[in-house]
């Protein structure tokens, strides 16, 4: 146990031509961030999904091969559920397209006709949307439904 | 007349007092008027009184259920208690911009009845940014989102509070961040003064270090309530899940957290002036940023509030701020100059620059990720999002190598530490760390980067526990029993072992994280009475549907039996609550029965007639750790702020230099090299 080194207040107050910065500061200050760099450039290229409307997916021509979000709303009456597989099956539509989607799974507490749906999955082209994840948007935490349309 | 009348004149009256205190006070600055400074200063207490009297308008307005004004008619109805009534105050986004607005108003009451402990010459400054920051809310609160706006045709009733919100939890979290965002407002008016005036002294560190501990402490309170809410409402099994609207409140924390270390280091050794300014303003940018992401609509989000031309507002506020904010800066640049020099890497300020690396990174990881879907449609003309994956794989590695430089920064000496000195007070949480990496994979404990976690996690508190040990010890060796030593050293070096409160609090939060991320279990059952499901070693007996109908709502309940070691321990009603007037949104009642950290969490996912119900469950364990360790954090945060009393203040004064000071308390404790 030693005191923390005291600077006598002379040398502070002498100001001292300015000296560059020691160079293991500067070496671990580029470590950190490269790493940061990198870990944000590498897991981006890892996770990024695309985020796109229901009539873009119909012009996408990559999405076969990766996972594409698709945000619309799920059509009246077209929610059918198989009970036994807990799969669901509905139909999200968005600017007049209409896109059949399944899923299974846990739906979330606020899925009806009529929500706003996120899914999250992949589309092949032909067939239903298979959805690995369904996300309703919540219901604002700071306003009500009747007051969400327009103030 | 009205109270939302009252509350409209109200609004108007501190619009005008806040203008003139900017005015005043700045022409009471420049002029070097006291008399013009003192009624601002007494204008600026009228602001808050009328901001008083507007809140209290609303809020009456909301008890005598006058749904003549369209927001109270939006967000309460007749049915609710009288709490939620109130609460609904800031239950939409006028109320909660007049709840900004009261909080910075009362926030600013108070740095004006403490003034005389800031350095008089910043005062006048400090006083017109805070009061120009109120009159920019205060304007919108009067235009585009004015709370008492009324309209012609009045409902019978009101269409009540969303049922999410019908929760304790929205008694405490909303208010809470909401103050935190607000408080970064006051470091900021301080950067703004010290900028304007070039007074950087020592004073002035210490009323903005103040400062900002107290806006850290709070955001810390509204970010933990926040999580706990969202894990006892939601139903997902989770409590942070990395969503734009929770990335936004977590940016400033991270700046404020930056900057609550990188200070030390100015205050110690004149060093990163420069650098804890930018923090400074970059915590408070980010605060108002939040804001406006929050309400703009400009990034998607699973909360969606109510979009509305509010958010240009915020835009326009947000560019004033940054602009503004670096021109002063670029201004006073030149006259920044360090005090000293670095000298070693393995010093304190060097574990410190380390610590701010850190925390700027995963600040930069954060926002990249929140804003990502802008960025690829700008660069790609594509919108791509990230998920929680992304945020989970580039803060993990940042956090461990944190954790690490947390254990080991509190035991380096400023300017440099030598090795053997080092391995002395580094060998004893290093081997506890050794010991518990060799260990854990024998208690199940198989996956690495859990592991890892693990080890960093108890190398940390190894070190903490370890000085705090040391430090009873010395004083113990005086002739003071264990617990006064200990009690004694918390009491002379507050921010020291508040610090370490914190992180030990941090410390074990993440353990509690990793425990609930890698360990949790999950299980899906569909069941009929008398039929059970079994997950890890609990059995869930399945044994009916209740219905209970009451005249705002009805709650479908399923009856279940937990067992463990093959006794009953409780009977748990997970179940689904639908609320007439929002028939649309049911909300979820969740059972959380904690067996020692271990949480288990059951969801009432369906249900068939009165005799099926689907559950979801999940065994989280050590997620209690997380509330444990965010209360810690939030007392050691409080420990830090507490004032020292007049006496030890105006020692500390009169030293010439703090490091005499503190090299005085070495011989009982203070300071452990």
């Amino acid at each position: 146990m030693q005191p923390a080194l005291t600077i006598p207040a002379s040398e502070q107050e002498t100001i001292r031509p300015r000296k560059r910065l020691p160079f293991s500061f500067i070496l671990v200050g580029m470590a950190i961030l490269g790493a940061v760099i990198y870990l944000v450039y590498a897991n981006t290229q890892a996770n990024a999904v695309y985020y796109m409307t229901v009539p873009e997916l119909k012009h996408c021509t990559t999405c076969a091969t990766q996972a594409v979000r698709v945000a619309g709303f799920v059509q009246n009456g077209s929610i059918e559920r198989d009970d036994k597989n807990q799969s669901v099956s509905f139909v999200i539509t968005d600017s007049m397209q209409t896109l059949p989607v399944t899923y299974s799974g846990v739906v979330p507490d606020i899925f009806r006709p009529g929500v706003q749906v996120v899914v999250e999955g992949h589309y092949t082209g032909t067939g239903p949307f298979q959805a690995q994840t369904l996300l309703a948007k919540c219901p604002s935490k700071f306003q009500s439904a009747t007051a969400g349309a327009k103030k | 007349m009205y109270f939302s009348d009252l509350g409209v004149i109200a609004l108007i009256l501190a619009l005008g007092f806040a203008l003139y205190t900017v005015v005043a006070s700045v022409l009471g600055a420049v002029r070097s008027a006291p008399q013009l400074v003192q009624s601002a200063k007494r204008s600026l207490l009228a602001v808050t009184f009328f901001l008083l009297l507007a809140s209290a308008a609303l809020v009456l307005s909301f008890l005598t259920h006058d749904f003549g004004v369209g927001y109270v008619a939006q967000h309460s109805s007749r049915a609710m208690p009288w709490y939620f009534t109130t609460a609904a105050f800031y239950g939409g986004q006028e109320g909660s911009l007049l709840y900004w607005a009261l909080m910075l108003s009362i926030f600013s009451a108070i740095f004006v009845f403490t003034s005389k402990r800031a350095p008089a010459a910043l005062v006048p400054y400090v006083m017109a940014t805070l009061m120009a920051t109120e009159a920019f809310f205060v304007i919108v609160l009067t235009s585009v989102s004015n709370p008492f706006a009324r309209s012609p045709i009045i409902p019978a009733d009101g269409a009540g509070l969303n049922p999410l919100l019908m929760d304790p939890g929205m008694l405490v979290h909303p208010p809470m961040l909401l103050m935190g965002y607000m408080s970064f407002a006051l470091p900021y008016a301080f950067a703004v003064a010290a900028m304007i005036t070039g007074n950087l002294s020592s004073e002035w560190l210490r009323s903005i270090r103040r400062w900002t501990l107290a806006a850290w402490t709070i955001q810390t309170t509204g970010l933990i309530l926040g999580a706990w809410w969202a894990y006892h409402v939601l139903g997902w099994g989770g409590y942070w899940g990395w969503d734009p609207v929770e990335n936004a409140a977590l940016l400033p924390w991270l700046t404020a957290t930056a900057f609550l270390h990188s200070t030390m280091v100015q205050e110690r050794r004149g060093m990163l002036k420069v650098w804890n300014l930018f923090l400074i303003i970059a915590s408070f940018a980010l605060s108002i940023f939040g804001t406006f992401e929050v309400r703009s609509g400009v990034i998607s989000s699973v909360h969606s509030f109510a979009y509305s031309d509010i958010g240009e507002y915020y835009l326009v506020f947000l560019v004033i701020v940054i602009v503004f904010s670096s021109a002063l800066f670029l201004w006073r640049l030149p006259q920044l100059r360090p005090e000293q020099e670095f000298d070693s890497v393995i010093s304190r300020e060097g574990v410190f620059l380390l610590n701010n690396l850190l925390l700027i990174g995963m600040t930069f990881a954060t926002l990249w990720g929140t804003l990502f879907p802008l960025i690829s449609a700008f660069v790609r003309g594509q919108t791509m999002t990230v998920g929680p994956p992304f945020y989970n794989q580039v803060v993990s590695p940042l956090i461990a190598v944190l954790i690490v430089a947390m254990g080991v920064g509190p035991l380096l000496a400023w300017r440099r530490t030598s090795r053997s000195a080092l391995w002395r007070n580094l060998s004893v949480p290093a081997i506890l760390a050794a010991l518990c990496a060799v260990v854990l994979p024998i208690f199940g404990v198989i996956d690495i980067a859990a592991n890892i976690g693990f080890s960093v996690c108890a190398f940390s508190a190894g070190a903490i526990l370890y000085e705090l040990w040391r430090g009873a010890r010395v004083r113990h060796s005086h002739g003071e029993p264990y617990l006064v030593a200990l009690y004694m050293l918390f009491n002379r070096y507050r921010q020291r072992y508040g610090g370490y409160l914190v992180h030990l609090g941090l410390v074990l939060l993440i353990v509690g994280v990793i425990g609930s991320h890698y360990f949790q279990q999950q299980r899906d059952a569909v069941l009929k009475p008398g039929q059970d499901t079994n997950i890890a070693g609990y059995r869930l007996t399945y044994l009916g549907n209740i219905d209970t109908k009451e005249s705002d709502k009805e709650t479908i309940t399923a009856q279940l039996q937990v067992w463990s070691n093959g006794q009953l321990q409780s009977y748990i009603y997970p179940g689904r609550i639908t609320y007439h007037n929002y028939g649309d949104q049911p909300a979820s009642l969740i059972p959380i029965n904690t067996f020692g950290f271990t949480d288990l969490y059951v969801v009432l996912t369906d249900w068939n007639g009165a005799a099926q119900a689907t559950i979801r469950i999940f065994v989280n364990p050590l997620v209690s750790l997380v509330w444990y360790g965010g209360v810690l954090m939030l007392i050691g945060g409080v420990i830090c702020w507490w004032p020292e009393r007049r006496r030890t203040l105006a020692a500390a004064r009169s030293a010439a230099k703090p490091d005499v000071a503190v090299g005085a308390g070495i011989a009982d404790g203070g300071v452990v090299v």
